[in-house]
């Protein structure tokens, strides 16, 4: 479970996170939606003690983040955007080295390097360098890379930002999978098909704040619109939409 | 050095072994450097030094029998006894003049001429042989003739000079062993650069390091692992610098300078060992540097920049033109100290070490930095 709790950040002149409230349950995924700029990435960082906030805390799974930092991200898989593959490694050697960097020991990372090679079905590609890799296939060693250790919480920044239709359908499967393996999923983005299709939650943000929360369903009711996406623009107001 | 480090570590070892770029840049010099080096010692060598057997042009060799056997006896001859092409000409004139022989038979001091170009390099130490012999054959005339006339040759030498060279022959090549240390040196600065800059604004140009950073791993870690990646390829660098030294230097004709370069293996230890901390130094230097930069062609100008200041000091120690301060600090005291080693004089035990605990200090205090670095929002994402 993730927690952030009144978390304000201010970079450089401006104010990207404010009094930002939301949670994250296990068993269910949640989406954070918002236009570019609203804090999205930001809010993320702070969950992996990449960004100190200037007040309030993100909690993970009970440990506070700023105050065990090590511990809390033993509990966190992150799915980054870019994915940051290392071009010379192969999946299997840079699904180890993360495995390895959260704290399995060699032979516990190799077998469960090689469980995730086997669940996202990636056995074609395991050992070939990542140089040259299909935009599929770098989501799929980002994503093992990602759930190896298996955290009890997921975070994903833009998952499906640059994929086709073939691999988001695959990447939509397995964020399922882990729901229903009990997992915390939270996940950026811009695209209301994502959030339609997958979150139980929606955390709709707007200059650093969350103005709403809820499944789709509710946000639709609270907006009094049938679409999510005309929702969506109502309740960020009209400016920001137009500045997305 | 904690386990995370050295899964760092071996991650990076793996990926820098597959990059072409880094094996590259840490084989070139230190494979190149000494080929390069064997070769220019040769011409300089060949350039500085007087052939053994000397062609001038003479004229009116006729007139002067005499020297001429005399200079001949010092294999200086004329260029009409050449034999065969492979023998080049000293473009070197020795005119005899046309009264040589009345002026001699006189007892007034005949005229020679010598015409060269004195600012010619090639010239000099054949020019100066040449000198020597006609004024050793203008002794042996005048002593004959102090002689002939009842006097002893010794009332006209009143000091009799005698030069007694206390010099190793390790010693004299004191010039060419510190520009060879120097490239040695200097090759734990080369060897992990393109590592170094990979690794660091490599990683960020990737995307990978706020990746690493979100870890559960300490930032000090993270660099300890990159710290000892980097200086495996500096000593190996190292290593490799001495290895291919040893074997071109032993293709350059040292007694022709009448110096003896050798490395010999006790002195190969004793390198690695003295610039072991040096590889340390430079590894967490150039990471530091790279860190801050923001793309890897950004960090190879900072970092082409920062590797002056180690150039110049082991430069300006191989040239022995620096201050004495020098021996007191990294790089330049490390030189200095196997300078005097190869000299076959003794270890300057008190500056190597002071040199070396400043080398470790500055790794401490750099590494320190680094850490501190990559804690701070600004590095990590650039802001």
């Amino acid at each position: 479970m993730i927690e952030v709790r009144n978390m304000s950040k201010k970079i450089a002149d401006v104010q990207a996170l404010s009094e930002l409230n939301f949670t994250a349950e296990d068993g269910c995924i949640t989406g954070l939606l918002g236009p570019n700029g609203a804090g999205k990435t930001t809010c993320l960082r702070t969950l992996f003690d990449l960004l100190k906030p200037d007040s309030g805390s993100a909690i993970i799974d009970g440990i506070d983040v700023s105050s065990s930092p090590l511990q809390a991200k033993r509990q966190l898989g992150l799915f980054p955007d870019p994915f940051g593959l290392y071009e010379r490694l192969t999946p299997f050697e840079y699904i180890q080295y993360f495995a390895e960097l959260n704290g399995l020991a060699s032979g516990a990372a190799r077998e469960a390097t090689d469980k995730v090679i086997e669940q996202l079905q990636m056995r074609d590609i395991a050992n070939r360098r990542c140089k040259g890799f299909s935009q599929g296939q770098r989501m799929k060693t980002a994503l093992a890379q990602a759930i190896v250790h298996q955290p009890k919480n997921i975070v994903l920044d833009e998952p499906t930002r640059g994929l086709d239709v073939m691999s988001t359908r695959t990447l939509r499967g397995l964020l399922l999978d882990l729901k229903a393996q009990g997992h915390c999923v939270l996940f950026s983005t811009h695209v209301m098909q994502e959030v339609t299709a997958l979150c139980d939650k929606v955390v709709v943000m707007a200059n650093g704040r969350a103005v709403a929360q809820g499944s789709p369903e509710e946000l639709c009711e609270q907006a009094g619109e049938r679409d999510l996406e005309d929702a969506f623009i109502k309740l960020i107001g009209t400016d920001e939409g137009i500045a997305a | 050095m904690s386990n995370n480090s050295f899964i760092v570590l071996k991650k990076e070892l793996k990926d820098a072994i597959r990059d072409r770029r880094s094996v590259m840049a840490a084989l070139s010099y230190s494979i190149g450097t000494p080929l390069i080096m064997c070769l220019v010692f040769i011409a300089m060598i060949d350039k500085f030094s007087s052939p053994d057997a000397l062609y001038i042009n003479i004229a009116g060799q006729d007139r002067a029998p005499g020297l001429i056997r005399h200079l001949a006896g010092a294999d200086i001859h004329s260029e009409m006894n050449l034999k065969d092409d492979q023998d080049s000409v000293k473009d070197i004139n020795l005119i005899i003049d046309d009264d040589y022989q009345d002026d001699l038979r006189r007892g007034l001091p005949a005229k020679v001429l010598i015409q060269a170009d004195f600012s010619n390099e090639n010239l000099k130490a054949s020019i100066s042989r040449l000198q020597r012999e006609i004024s050793g054959f203008t002794q042996e005339l005048g002593a004959i003739r102090l002689i002939a006339r009842g006097v002893t040759p010794g009332v006209v030498r009143p000091i009799d000079v005698e030069v007694e060279d206390m010099a190793r022959p390790e010693a004299k090549g004191g010039f060419i062993i510190g520009v060879a240390l120097f490239t040695m040196i200097y090759s734990v600065f080369i060897s992990g650069m393109n590592l170094a800059i990979d690794t660091s604004a490599g990683e960020r140009e990737r995307n990978s390091l706020a990746l690493m950073l979100s870890l559960p791993i300490k930032a000090s870690d993270l660099v300890l692992g990159k710290l000892f990646a980097v200086a495996c390829f500096a000593l190996l660098g190292l290593l490799l610098i001495t290895v291919s030294s040893k074997i071109a230097y032993s293709f350059v004709p040292w007694q022709e300078l009448g110096v003896n370069v050798n490395l010999s293996f006790g002195f190969i230890v004793m390198l690695l060992l003295v610039c072991m901390p040096l590889a340390f130094l430079a590894a967490v230097m150039q990471l530091f540097v790279s860190f801050m930069a923001k793309t890897f062609k950004e960090a190879q100008s900072y970092l082409t920049i920062v590797l002056i200041v180690p150039m110049g000091m082991a430069m300006v120690t191989g040239y022995n033109i620096g201050p004495d301060v020098l021996k007191w600090l990294p790089v330049s005291g490390q030189q200095k100290a196997l300078m005097e080693v190869v000299k076959g004089n003794v270890i300057p035990w008190d500056s190597l070490l002071v040199a070396t605990a400043v080398t470790f200090l500055m790794t401490f205090g750099l590494a320190a930095g680094l850490v501190k670095m990559l804690k701070r929002e600004q590095t990590v994402f650039g802001l």
